[in-house]
């Protein structure tokens, strides 16, 4: 069994500024999480429990301010300034807003190559070029689509192509900040599809964020459960969601419909 | 045979300036006391449509039907200003977003005897008003309702405001109780309370609720009947029982497939492919037809059927899937 | 250009746009265009009215009005475009590294823009002029001086809005470089905001420029940058109103039409507007 490709130990933030959501401060601690080559670890929580933060301190968008992080046996904050560039193309985010995820002003084709343009260099225009295609192939969209603007897209295209981007630097681990939750019922579950189809082809590690106890309990190996800050309840997805251990989740299962 | 407390015969909304049809032939009835769903995704209508016939939308006008609430018909000419009369009175209202639809700069006891002085012309400052504001606010379930009455919405959490704003329509005593898609902005566990503890009120006082949803499952456990929106097209009205039994119809069926919900595993779960229409499709053919699993040329060639007569169960499938038994 | 005249709704608008495009080519070709010398003077042909030979006729000293006019719109315009881009470009850099840096140095390069803003722009251009010499230059000088701070402050506002959004968390997940960042990101989505600026101060810069003229400050007589021309004409006005009324027309229109395709640019390219 080797050793875990993400290990969160004890890590905590403290926030000085008020958090609008609840309108109350807010404090993460004692986040001990760990996730194996292969897994589909599902963090389950409301808004304001701490987990887009967790989900950003994964992808090293933000810092934390006790506890360690090693990522593949490595102490991340020993990292210099080349090793986190190598990171990032080993570990990359999808957010909630499909409407936000991209940039207004670049073309569809040009968002996806980024990634590739800057993690592997060596690769010439025509090949970069075919990535792309094969890649919105990958996540379900005409190839030929490259050459449109966000805006020319739905939610749930925007989506794929934000996956897409994702993926190009063909990342060890995806992080996934509540996919789902900005998208219509229906397109809900294209996409929920194309996530699966995905994890098995790819045998993708994902971190899969989220508020609805139904997709965690779907496509989760394991679950964290959170509440204001911390982690409450954890273990397998199936275990944890059909007979919980925790108060909170308790209520929370009960409550969802 | 009891007169309904809502009808909706043939209605159509159309956009003021275009003049485009959003929304085309929508007939439904609610009864008194009677708890009503209305379910459909983003660009379905139904949020145009209830917020147009109660007259709470000023960029589209009923374009063409006939609306009647308890008995009496509201006149096409001039109809703004008609459905705008019931409302605050027989037709109460409880927006989707709670942070935005309370006044910030009004304590929450003054926003519930404005709402008492204007529905049941009570002074707003009398005694008697007072206790009756107190009063459902305890009803609602806010904790301390006379220290409540004097405090701002903002010192409230999001469900609080909630209830708040379902005490301003409950103090009205309204017929009739809209709610458009009330808890989206909150979290489950308040969701379900903010739910249940409407649903309560309002059967325990005899007021009929429509409740509108995109989420099937919320009101397939909430209400006894709904009514399915799709492109602006009206496509069923049925018994929430009769979901995953009985042959109902595609859409429906459709969408019950699609979530995923307690008890289903990821091989029972079938997506809907293709984009969902947006509402202003009209009224020839079907606008699932290009994602329905069984559609046949009729569903792109005929005009869609209507429920004229306001039917408690009705299926507009041009193959006759989802009729009633 | 094809997209500017589609965003046109009305006639106002269309004019605008038609009246912009003719001062500019005034500008850019009216020195060639001009029938006269607009410095050369002759007394015997002082203050005659319109004609054929002089299409706006003569002023005080007998130069040609309308060829004094073509080569103004270049004084006037080349001044402000001077003042335009340099205020932009380094205004819109320090709002952008502002921004970009954050903290404390954001804070106090906006406090610092705060109350340079305080400094009263006639004083400044005073100043300037006894330090210089009355003068085109000394007007141009005094305005970047007192303008880059507002470009500053728009810049970083809109900035900060944009990293604001997802697709820069997203940029920074993938390892994008700050330049790119700022090439690729910022500006682009920050182009719509600042040419809607750019275009309404093109009419305050120009006011601004031919004010300064007309008190003195700014071009002096015989330039004919168009508020100079004011001022020179200004004895005339009882009978030779002609004198007055081409460049105070002159700046007035374009003023006024820069004005509306300002206005024209922030209700087409307001992103909350905009057909999906």
């Amino acid at each position: 069994m080797s050793a875990p490709l993400v290990m969160l130990q004890d890590v905590a933030k403290s926030f000085g500024r008020r958090l609008l959501v609840q309108n109350r401060s807010f404090t993460l601690s004692g986040i001990n999480i760990t996730v194996n080559r292969g897994e589909v670890v599902g963090i389950l929580g409301e808004s304001g429990s701490g987990k887009s933060t967790v989900a950003n301190i994964i992808t090293r968008l933000t810092s934390y301010d006790a506890g360690s992080y090693v990522y593949d046996g490595r102490d991340v904050s020993g990292y210099l300034k080349s090793e986190s560039f190598g990171f990032k193309s080993k570990v990359q985010i999808v957010f909630q807003d499909p409407y936000g995820s991209l940039n207004p002003r670049a073309t569809v084709a040009d968002s996806i190559g980024e990634g590739i343009k800057l993690h592997q260099p060596q690769l010439g225009k025509t090949e970069r070029e075919a990535r792309v295609r094969q890649l919105l192939d990958e996540v379900g969209l005409p190839p030929d689509c490259g050459d449109r603007y966000p805006h020319e897209f739905s939610g749930g295209q925007r989506q794929r192509i934000a996956i897409a981007r994702a993926l190009a630097v063909e990342p060890e681990l995806l992080v996934c900040d509540e996919p789902l939750s900005s998208l219509d019922v229906s397109i809900q579950a294209q996409v929920l599809e194309l996530f699966v189809k995905l994890i098995r082809e790819r045998h993708l590690t994902i971190v899969f964020i989220s508020h609805d106890v139904n997709v965690v309990r779907l496509i989760c190996d394991r679950v964290y459960v959170m509440h204001e800050g911390r982690i409450v309840e954890e273990g397998r997805a199936h275990d944890v969601l059909t007979h919980p251990q925790n108060e909170y989740t308790e209520r929370l299962l009960a409550a969802v419909y | 045979m009891t007169v309904p407390l809502l009808e909706l015969r043939d209605v159509t909304i159309a956009l003021r300036g275009s003049n485009r049809r959003m929304v085309t032939g929508v007939g439904l009835s609610v009864s008194v006391g009677e708890v009503f769903g209305v379910v459909g995704e983003s660009g379905s209508g139904k949020t145009l449509l209830t917020r147009t016939v109660f007259g709470l939308q000023d960029d589209t006008y009923l374009a063409g039907g006939t609306v009647n609430f308890a008995g009496r018909t509201l006149p096409l000419d001039g109809y703004m200003k008609a459905a705008r009369k019931l409302l605050g009175g027989e037709v109460g209202f409880v927006p989707q977003d709670p942070y935005s639809s309370l006044n910030p700069t009004m304590r929450v006891g003054e926003q519930i005897t404005e709402a008492l002085y204007l529905a049941k012309r009570m002074p707003m400052n009398g005694t008697a008003t007072r206790q009756a504001a107190i009063d459902v606010l305890g009803e609602v379930g806010i904790p301390e309702p006379e220290l409540a009455f004097r405090q701002f919405p903002d010192q409230f959490s999001g469900g609080m405001r909630q209830r708040i704003v379902f005490a301003i329509a409950l103090a009205q005593d309204p017929k009739l109780l809209i709610a458009d898609e009330p808890t989206t902005a909150l979290d489950a566990i308040t969701q379900r309370r903010v739910i249940e503890l409407m649903l309560d009120r309002c059967r325990t006082r005899g007021m009929a609720v429509i409740l509108i949803s995109h989420n099937l499952e919320l009101l397939r456990q909430s209400v006894d009947r709904l009514a399915v929106l799709y492109g602006g097209q009206l496509h069923n009205i049925a018994e929430t029982a009769a979901i995953g039994h009985h042959t109902i119809h595609p859409y429906t069926e459709a969408l019950f497939d699609c979530i995923p919900s307690k008890g289903k595993t990821l091989e029972d779960i079938r997506a809907i492919r293709g984009e969902p229409a947006g509402a202003g499709f009209g009224l020839k053919g079907c606008a699932f037809a290009s994602r329905c699993r069984y559609a046949e040329p009729i569903c792109v060639e005929s005009d869609l059927p209507l429920n004229s007569a306001a039917q408690n169960g009705f299926t507009a499938c041009l193959l006759g899937r989802g009729a009633p038994q | 250009m094809r997209t500017l005249w589609t965003y046109a709704r009305s006639n106002i608008e269309r004019t605008a746009l038609i009246v912009a495009a003719l001062v500019i080519l005034m500008a850019l070709f009216g020195g060639f265009l001009a029938p006269f010398d607009p410095l050369k003077i002759d007394f015997r042909s002082k203050i005659l009215p319109p004609s054929p030979e002089h299409w706006l006729g003569t002023d005080g000293s007998g130069r040609d009005v309308l060829s004094r006019l073509l080569v103004g719109a270049q004084m006037t315009l080349a001044s402000t475009a001077v003042v335009l881009v340099v205020v932009a470009t380094f205004g819109c850099a320090v709002g952008i590294f502002s921004a970009l840096v954050g903290g404390a140095v954001d804070n106090m390069l906006m406090r610092l823009a705060d109350v340079w803003l305080g400094f009263p722009p006639l004083i400044l251009a005073l100043g300037f002029a006894a330090a210089l010499g009355a003068s085109l230059e000394a007007a141009i000088w005094a305005l970047i001086f007192s303008w880059w701070p507002n470009y500053a402050r728009l810049t970083r506002m809109v900035t900060v809005d944009i990293l604001s959004r997802k697709f820069i968390a997203s940029a920074d997940a993938l390892g994008v470089g700050t330049g790119a960042k700022i090439f690729r990101y910022i500006l682009p989505n920050a182009f719509d905001v600042l040419i809607v600026q750019v275009t309404l101060d093109i009419s305050a810069i120009m006011l601004a420029i031919s004010g300064l003229s007309f008190i003195g400050v700014g071009a002096q007589i015989p330039l004919p940058e168009w508020g100079a021309m004011i001022a020179d004409g200004r004895s005339y006005v009882a009978n030779g109103w002609w004198i007055v009324l081409a460049p105070g027309l002159m700046i007035f229109l374009t003023a006024f039409s820069f004005n509306i395709i300002g206005d024209m640019l922030r209700r087409e390219l307001d992103p909350t507007s905009r057909r999906r």
